[in-house]
């Protein structure tokens, strides 16, 4: 199968993670029977708030954890039984810094490609391609150290796919980078879906996400508690709107008027969703709890992937912090 | 120019063999020394200062050292510099990374992993002689003492070396905290600073902990180099390689334990 955005390459393989299950401590599942498939070209998100088990299932991915049990393969590989092609055939960024205080910029892009197995000439090529769409040519020869926790992030994200192996797993790569920065990130995550890798995208920033992802999996306690592409997630809130309560700090959530189809509270945060043709008498509800004190404020707006995943796990996602 | 990324279409072959390890090793030992680029003066000078302070500062505890206690002492802080990098900076810097996070992208790396584990162990070997020579040196100069330096200096310093950073790299990759690690480094140095008969004849120990270091590699340690530094001052010379190398072989497996294993 390939996802919605998945380019034709000719490719004759797919990611596939099956029913795989790990514990730590022998009692709860930190990943719980996850299942899923990802197609060269396609752009996967993992969605879950933090300990939902996903960067787990992306060190089952690259062998630094073994499944209790389960099968991780890629085409004819398994993934688990053989962890140095693992290793090979997947480029991974982790969620931590990379430790490249002693590099210089262009030093760490370079080795890393090296270590990849790409050729000098080709890696250097691409690094400079790579260090010009992200826009981080003036820290080309700059130490590591010196580097702001996004730069050294963009480089991160570089030294990865500088020669990237087949699936990509990047755990939160736009963390601490700046919004310009960012779009240029995003573009070159969806380029190296366009070149025909598979991408695993773990983030708990679900409007980033929806923007840029073929397809997701929203993870929870290590379950899979929902999947597909952003507007097949929001299928359900069609015709409905979201209308989001911000309530004056300790206080309790106030009695619901009857036009309130769901609801979910997190902190001061109360959202809610209502019918469209609902929207007038939603707004004269929400003026009369800001007249009477119980919000600070309040807001209406189209439905967002957001408030599925609030919906479906009860945790507010980093875009909304 | 749009370079191409070169994955479209099938999946490659694994890449195995003596040259796919060759490559992993170049890479990696590239990769360690420019790591260490910026922490290498520094340690160099700590190591340095170690050696030197170490023999210095042990001579106050003389007014006047015996000729026998200066070749001990000289000889056995050379072997302590030697220890230090393998057993505890090594286990410290690996310590650091799983502090900092950094560990798994280390592993996660496609290269084979004894390819990586060699430059790491080759890179701590290398980094061990300055603060070997300069305490050596120092310790030549303030008790004059007359090292008889014999070509057995190489295999002794090698083995010695080889050992205690196997032994360090077993430590730092089994043990699964980092906190644990650093604390268990601290009782090293403790141990064989004070209690293993490096700096001191065996002899002056109680008879239990003197019997305990013919089984310990630390003794031997400082006996190989002793063979290697000086003309009749040790005996078992023959006997400590054999334990050492048993000791070296025992770190070699745990090692290659700790490669493979997964949590």
């Amino acid at each position: 199968m390939s996802g919605p955005g998945a380019v034709q390459t000719g490719s004759s393989w797919v990611f596939r993670v099956e029913a795989v299950t790990k514990s730590y401590d022998g009692e709860t599942n930190a990943t719980d029977g996850l299942t899923m498939e990802v197609a060269p070209g396609e752009v996967y998100g993992l969605l879950g708030p933090n300990g939902a088990g996903k960067s787990t299932l992306v060190k089952q991915v690259i062998g630094l954890l073994k499944p209790d049990s389960g099968r991780i393969t890629l085409g004819s590989f398994d993934l688990v039984e053989d962890p140095d092609a693992a290793r090979q055939l997947c480029s991974y960024l982790p969620q931590a810094q990379m430790p490249i205080d002693s590099f210089k910029a262009r030093e760490a892009i370079d080795i890393a490609g090296m270590i990849r197995g790409g050729p000098a000439a080709e890696v250097k090529r691409r690094r400079e391609e790579m260090i010009e769409a992200l826009e981080i040519g003036e820290w080309r020869d700059v130490l590591g150290a010196r580097l702001s926790g996004g730069v050294k992030r963009l480089v991160g994200f570089a030294m990865v796919t500088v020669w990237p192996g087949r699936v990509i797993i990047l755990d939160e790569p736009t963390n601490d980078v700046d919004p310009l920065r960012r779009r240029r990130l995003w573009e070159q995550i969806r380029r190296m879906g366009s070149e025909g890798a598979a991408v695993l995208l773990v983030t708990h920033n679900v409007m980033e996400a929806e923007k840029s992802v073929d397809r997701l999996a929203i993870i929870n306690e290590g379950k899979l508690i929902a999947e597909g592409t952003p507007s097949s997630l929001k299928a359900d809130d069609r015709g409905r709107l979201r209308l989001q309560l911000m309530l004056h700090p300790g206080n309790s959530t106030p009695e619901l008027a009857p036009l309130v189809r769901d609801h979910v509270r997190v902190g001061n945060n109360l959202v809610t969703v209502i019918d469209e043709d609902a929207a007038g008498a939603g707004i004269v509800w929400a003026q009369d709890l800001l007249a009477r004190g119980v919000i600070e404020e309040y807001a209406l707006g189209a439905t967002t992937l957001e408030d599925v995943y609030v919906r479906l796990t009860g945790h507010k996602s980093e875009s909304e912090r | 120019m749009t370079v191409p990324i070169p994955m479209i279409g099938v999946l490659p072959a694994k890449r195995t063999g003596p040259s796919h390890w060759w490559h992993g090793f170049i890479a990696m030992l590239r990769w360690e020394i420019t790591n260490m680029r910026l922490l290498l003066p520094l340690t160099v000078v700590v190591q340095v200062l170690f050696g030197a302070g170490f023999v210095l500062g042990i001579g106050l505890f003389f007014e006047d050292i015996p000729s026998r206690a200066a070749l001990f002492l000289s000889t056995g802080a050379t072997t302590i510099t030697l220890i230090m990098v393998g057993l505890v900076m090594g286990p410290q810097l690996v310590a650091q990374q799983k502090l900092e996070g950094t560990y798994d992208y280390m592993w996660s790396l496609p290269v084979p992993r004894s390819a990586a584990t060699t430059a790491w162990i080759t890179l701590n070997m290398i980094f061990a002689i300055p603060g070997m020579v300069v305490a050596l040196l120092v310790a030549s100069w303030r008790y004059g003492v007359d090292l008889e330096i014999s070509f057995a200096i190489v295999p002794a310093v090698l083995l010695t070396l080889l050992t205690a950073t196997l032994l360090g790299y077993a430590l730092a990759h089994a043990v699964t905290k980092p906190e644990v690690t650093l604390l268990l480094t601290q009782v090293l140095i403790f141990g064989i600073v004070g209690f293993s008969p490096i700096n001191y004849p065996q002899d002056n120990l109680p008879g239990w902990l003197a019997e305990l270091h013919e089984y310990l590699p630390f003794l031997p340690m400082a006996t190989v180099v002793r063979g290697g530094l000086t003309q009749g001052l040790v005996s078992n010379v023959v006997q400590s390689y054999v334990v050492l190398s048993a000791w070296g072989l025992i770190a070699l497996g745990l090692v290659a334990g700790s490669l493979g294993r997964r949590r």
